[in-house]
């Protein structure tokens, strides 16, 4: 189908936050009556190259798997290697800098999702305003890690570089930016009348859907499911603080599953990763940032390991898994596998998307925050007439934003 | 040749992914957003290939995008210039020895345009800065194809 | 749902299964400056009981999530390692069990579990495509991630010898005749 009838493959202002995903959508009129998700174009063969490679130089290419939630593969793919060689004993305090920066990587992606959804809805002021304040949290990541993007922070043993007391304070301070500016973001999403009648009831998952397909993240929690890694199987210094899932219904809104209550979760979630951040800055314990500083000496120990490990960690976008195998005297991983969190919601979106009309599909498809790459665009097949189209996102956009201004009339 | 005081007309862009991780994809996004504000200098990202002044190309070409890669390219307007953004569209990067990465961006260009004229801009990812830069130079290379040096 | 912890669960499925249980070991992990700790099972079992072994861990947890599957080739066979998460909902309960399965490489074949819980269709897919194993009542047997133009038989995780022919078949396609 695409093959033949492709037009153009990118959309337009904000290209970067589409999963490079094909949907095929079989429409009744304006409402959907099927839809065929197919990935793939962005595949790049990540963990067959990760197989040739030993574990220290994998650590890189785990990381640029995706330049949004880039650490959170360095994340896993660290906890499954130490898993895997189990000779490691990784200090108190790298625990705590792993959570800061997870944390950080999580404020940063939910911001930057609040954009999109706010572009995907036509609401280009508040697409700024949110990614003006993103734009704190992202020096903040540079004053720790020296990089805006792919802070290669994570190693086996600990963590590459500690976060001295002298930084503290300036990390401290974007904190209370953000929660001075909190209240705006949240009154603005979710009391804006516009926003509620765009998003109250599109895109449904029910609460048995969601457990059924294994949806995982903010996905899962907008329906009510209690899932989230950090309290189910606390790793690492998430083992001290008492972190209860973001669930809709605790705050006093509806477990809907709809977009509505995925805006809701994600904004809660910002407000809970700052406490985390502080209380974490808070108790740092002092002491060595890594086990083992020698990088040869890492390479050797993780040479003579031999086993398997699977390393889950709660990425933005919900459960993120690395299976790793090492295997005794060889330098390359024996096995590696990567699970990102989208991979999971996949068939959520099917269950999402059916019964919207096609002016929603473009919030709908963005409100499970696909991740990969930038790919998309969409065959549109008419069951009356047969007759198949290819719209690209521009349409989509046009058509979502045409529906937001007749709202506003 | 010396950037002049002023654009004569503004530089419109069209952004492709050949199969990037997204880094360098964000930073794009970054720039036009109210910190960098590129808007402001009349740099304007667009919807369709044949509006574009400018290509930004960002990512290590996939078996899947290798024909689109070329295909978008032709359907850009003369003069052109085309931006590759990052480490992985210059060279592959880390990408290098995957069986479903045909190569950098250059090498698909070439083929089908042997003058085709590449701003590189390094970095994984590279800077806002970096970026906005690099569309500056574009400019330049534009000037030059137009013949109008006033 | 009765829960459980590593070693419970691992006596249990060695009670039911008893030799069919080919290895089994209980990975035990302190976290935090508190040093609480959390369990993992890795279990390899034959193939003749995968699906008996699947649906006992589904009746233990009807609501078992699936995490993935990986997937390797270890030269004569290939194992699929399950992973799931059992028990999620409360602080600190939730018991990942690594459920292995090999398959000799003559008679790939292993029975779907998607029927037991709907959201491995999508890993399924991907082992299908990525190892060239079938998987016996798969609701959707299409390709998911690989390029239409990519050649049939390519199996990217394989190992052996041939595999390696076609891939640099694919490598030489590419430099020298294009795209």
């Amino acid at each position: 189908m695409a093959d033949t009838t492709y037009t153009f493959p990118i959309g337009p202002v904000h290209p970067a936050l589409k999963e490079p995903t094909m949907f095929k959508f079989v429409m009744d009129g304006e409402v959907v009556v099927d839809v065929d998700v197919q990935p793939g174009i962005n595949h790049r063969g990540i963990e067959f190259i990760g197989m040739r490679r030993n574990v220290l130089q994998t650590l890189h290419l785990a990381e640029r798997i995706c330049g949004i939630c880039s650490i959170v593969h360095q994340y896993a793919f660290t906890l499954a290697t130490e898993r895997a060689a189990q000779v490691f004993e990784v200090p108190e305090r790298a625990q705590y800098i792993r959570i800061i920066m997870a944390e950080l990587e999580r404020l940063h992606s939910h911001l930057l999702w609040a954009g999109v959804a706010a572009h995907e809805l036509g609401f280009d002021t508040l697409l700024h305003l949110s990614w003006k304040i993103r734009e704190d949290v992202q020096d903040v990541l540079e004053i720790i890690s020296g990089n805006r993007v792919n802070y290669a922070m994570y190693y086996p043993g600990g963590v590459r570089r500690d976060i001295p007391p002298e930084k503290i304070p300036r990390i401290k301070k974007v904190l209370d930016h953000y929660k001075e500016n909190f209240q705006m973001l949240a009154d603005t999403f979710l009391g804006d009348p516009v926003i509620k009648h765009r998003t109250v009831g599109v895109g449904t998952l029910s609460k048995k859907d969601a457990i059924a397909t294994s949806t995982v993240g903010p996905t899962t929690r907008a329906s009510g499911v209690m899932k989230d890694v950090r309290f189910d199987q606390p790793y690492d210094a998430y083992a001290d603080i008492d972190i209860k899932p973001v669930i809709p219904s605790n705050y006093g809104f509806e477990d809907a599953g709809d977009v509505y209550a995925n805006i809701v979760v994600r904004l809660i979630e910002v407000a809970q990763s700052i406490e985390i951040i502080e209380y974490a800055l808070d108790n740092m314990p002092s002491g060595p940032y890594r086990a083992e500083m020698n990088v040869n000496k890492v390479l050797m120990m993780l040479r003579k390991a031999d086993g398997e490990g699977f390393g889950i960690h709660e990425a933005p976008r919900g459960e993120m898994c690395h299976y790793v195998r090492l295997k005794e005297n060889q330098d390359n991983l024996d096995a590696w596998k990567v699970r990102a969190s989208t991979y999971n919601n996949i068939l959520a979106w099917q269950k999402k998307l059916i019964g919207q009309q096609i002016a929603d599909v473009s919030i709908v498809a963005a409100s499970i925050d696909p991740c990969i790459g930038c790919m998309d665009r969409v065959a549109v097949v008419d069951s009356r007439t047969g007759k198949e189209k290819i719209m690209t996102d521009v349409d989509f956009h046009r058509l979502s934003v045409e529906k937001t201004k007749r709202l506003r009339k | 040749m010396d950037l002049k005081k002023t654009f004569d007309q503004a530089l419109w862009v069209f952004h492709l992914n050949t199969g990037s991780c997204n880094g360098c994809d964000i930073e794009i996004v970054a720039a036009l957003t109210p910190r960098y504000d590129v808007e402001r200098f009349g740099i304007k990202l667009v919807g369709s290939p044949r509006h574009a002044d400018v290509l930004l190309m960002t990512g290590p070409v996939t078996r899947a995008m290798a024909p689109r890669v070329k295909r978008v390219y032709n359907q850009t307007p003369d003069p052109k210039v085309v931006l590759v953004i990052g480490n992985c569209g210059t060279t592959t990067g880390v990408f290098y020895e995957s069986y479903n990465i045909l190569g950098p961006i250059d090498h698909f260009l070439k083929q089908i345009d042997p003058d085709v004229k590449i701003v590189y801009v390094p970095g994984c990812p590279p800077r806002p800065e970096a970026i906005i830069d690099a569309v500056a130079k574009a400019w330049l290379v534009l000037e030059e194809l137009r013949g109008d040096n006033k | 749902m009765k829960v459980m912890n590593g070693d419970e669960f691992a006596s249990y499925i060695k009670d039911r299964f008893g030799n069919n249980v080919l290895s089994m070991r209980v990975d035990k992990f302190k976290n935090g400056v508190k040093k609480s700790e959390f369990h993992s099972v890795w279990l390899r079992v034959d193939r003749s009981v995968f699906k008996d072994v699947m649906r006992a861990i589904t009746e233990i947890h009807d609501e078992a999530h699936i995490a993935v599957a990986s997937g390797s080739d270890l030269g004569e066979e290939i194992e699929i390692i399950y992973h799931l998460n059992l028990f999620w909902g409360e602080r600190n309960r939730q018991l990942t069990v690594n459920l292995g399965v090999r398959c000799p490489k003559d008679d790939p074949h292993l029975p779907t579990i998607s029927d037991l819980i709907p959201g491995a269709l999508i890993t399924e897919r991907e082992k299908q495509e990525f190892l060239g194993i079938t998987i016996d009542g798969i609701p959707d047997p299409r390709r998911l991630f690989l390029a239409e133009n990519t050649p049939e038989g390519f199996y990217p995780w394989r190992k052996d010898e041939d595999q390696q022919e076609k891939l640099k078949k694919l490598y030489r396609d590419v430099h020298e005749e294009g795209v």
